[in-house]
């Protein structure tokens, strides 16, 4: 038996008995780890409202190395998000960060500089009002420290640097395709150069200098077409939450409004 | 030895509940085997009555004998507050506490994005008429204090605030016989905030 002790993120929570829980954690030193927590389910439960998912705490567990299920021991609370929680539209979009850790991490992956680049996107989710182009960059990024970082310099099939007009883009090739390389293949994508340019900056910008960047209405929607895309054709299918927070977008909206007349800041 | 079908099918059946496993199973068929034959068709009517006999009420959502059921149909409880809860059952826990006058509303679940589960899919469009029917309502938002019960309570009060309704959420805090040292920073913060006169 081994006593693990490390920062985490909490993915899910789900019922597992009457009184138990099996938690899902992308943790700072040994990646993704599942835990039973006993008792978890009491309204007396010593691990409160860490196990909530979103919560970063600093969590202790014990097991055996590499077994599927470890022991939750211990955990308490760095930061809960809690201006999140209340904002539907940051809140669902943390979801879905969840669930992309989730479905594309697998477990004995460690990464601290991926744990860095998740905690730091969640901070963004909290005090950026555009989110947007975050949701853009993480799907971008995420994929890239997972090693499926896009080929953006050249024609991924003949090698040549692109020419004006429009070029195309094969999530199954992994990176930009030229006119004349392309297959007549509807997975393909098409879209202007100039939305390349765009698409290189969100895959090298700092992420806390992300809401100073402005895009164009209409490279914005060929950003979200191709980098969801990229998510789509990696994960194998839709992410259950993504609906949600274009759909919880709109019930927020009137709220916003209303605090632009009363104090600054969201 | 293979045992008898009827008691197999029944053992089957029992293992299905949860929190049953096969010994559990096994002991309670053995039990009601040894017992009357009276007291085995009581069980049977029970659970066939559960199908048969229950019927969801059309106002509240909740189960009952009848519907309107007797809560909606009580001329003495307060129509002037709704309490919002997520199941039927929760009904139940409020109601055995004998405090609580007002109506219910139960959701039939929380907004759960990992489970598919929409605003659409729970009965928040009723809820919204019968704020429209009359604004001067109290809405008491019960769901429970986790992420999906407190972002569904969030929805509902973004849903229903525009049209006028006194939006309401129960206090979250420290449970009764906790203690203040072991309580989590975010449970303790909503204690302060949720706090009332002393
Ligand atoms: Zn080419
Ligand atoms: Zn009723």
């Amino acid at each position: 038996m081994a006593l693990f002790k490390t920062r985490a993120i909490v993915l899910k929570s789900i019922n597992l008995s009457e009184t138990d829980k099996l938690t899902t954690f992308y943790t700072e030193s040994f990646g993704k780890v599942k835990c039973v927590a006993k008792a978890a389910r009491r309204i007396k439960s010593r691990f409160g409202a860490a196990l909530e998912p979103l919560s970063f705490i600093n969590l202790i567990y014990f097991g055996k190395e590499n077994q599927e299920l470890y022991r939750l021991n211990h955990c308490d609370i760095i930061a809960s998000f809690q201006s999140v929680r209340e904002n539907l539209e940051k809140l669902y979009t943390a979801v879905y960060f969840l669930e992309l850790m989730d479905v594309t991490v697998r477990e004995g992956d460690r990464q601290t500089q991926l744990f860095q680049f998740f905690l730091s996107a969640l901070h963004c989710v909290e005090r950026q009002g555009r989110l947007e182009t975050l949701i853009r960059v993480f799907e971008l990024r995420l994929l890239a420290l997972l090693g499926y970082s896009p080929s953006l310099g050249q024609c991924v099939v003949c090698r040549k640097e692109p020419m004006n007009g429009w070029i195309g883009f094969s999530c199954f090739k992994g990176g930009i395709v030229c006119p004349i390389c392309i297959d007549q293949n509807p997975q393909e994508i098409r879209f202007q150069k100039g939305t390349l340019n765009y698409l290189k900056k969100l895959l090298s910008s700092d992420l806390k200098i992300l809401e100073r960047l402005k895009f164009p209405r209409t490279v914005e929607e060929e950003l979200e077409y191709i980098t969801h895309r990229m998510i789509l054709s990696h994960v194998g299918r839709e992410l259950k939450s993504y609906p949600f927070i274009k759909l919880m977008a709109e019930i927020d909206a009137p709220i916003l409004e209303d605090a632009k007349n009363g104090q600054t800041g969201n | 030895m293979k045992r008898p079908a009827a008691l197999q099918e029944l053992i089957a059946e029992l293992q299905k509940l949860p929190g049953i496993g096969q010994k559990t199973a096994e002991r309670l068929s053995f039990y009601l085997l040894r017992g009357t034959k009276e007291r085995a068709q009581r069980l049977a009517r029970a659970v066939e009555g559960l199908k048969e006999k229950i019927v969801l009420c059309s106002q509240c959502h909740g189960i009952a004998d009848k519907d309107p059921c007797d809560i909606c149909s009580d001329p003495n409880r307060n129509a002037a507050q709704i309490c919002v809860v997520e199941e039927p059952h929760d009904v139940y826990v409020f109601e055995s506490l004998g405090e609580y006058k007002g109506l219910y509303h139960v959701l039939m679940g929380v907004i759960s994005p990992l489970d598919g589960v929409g605003p659409q899919d729970l009965t928040v469009d009723h809820l919204k008429s019968k704020v429209e029917e009359n604004p001067a309502r109290e809405i008491i938002l019960a769901t429970n204090p986790d992420m999906e019960g407190e972002s569904t309570a969030v929805y509902i009060a973004r849903v229903l605030k525009p049209l006028g309704a006194k939006v309401t959420r129960i206090a979250r805090g420290l449970p009764v016989g906790g203690d203040i040292e072991y309580a989590d920073p975010v449970t303790l913060k909503k204690s302060l905030e949720g706090r009332g006169p002393a």
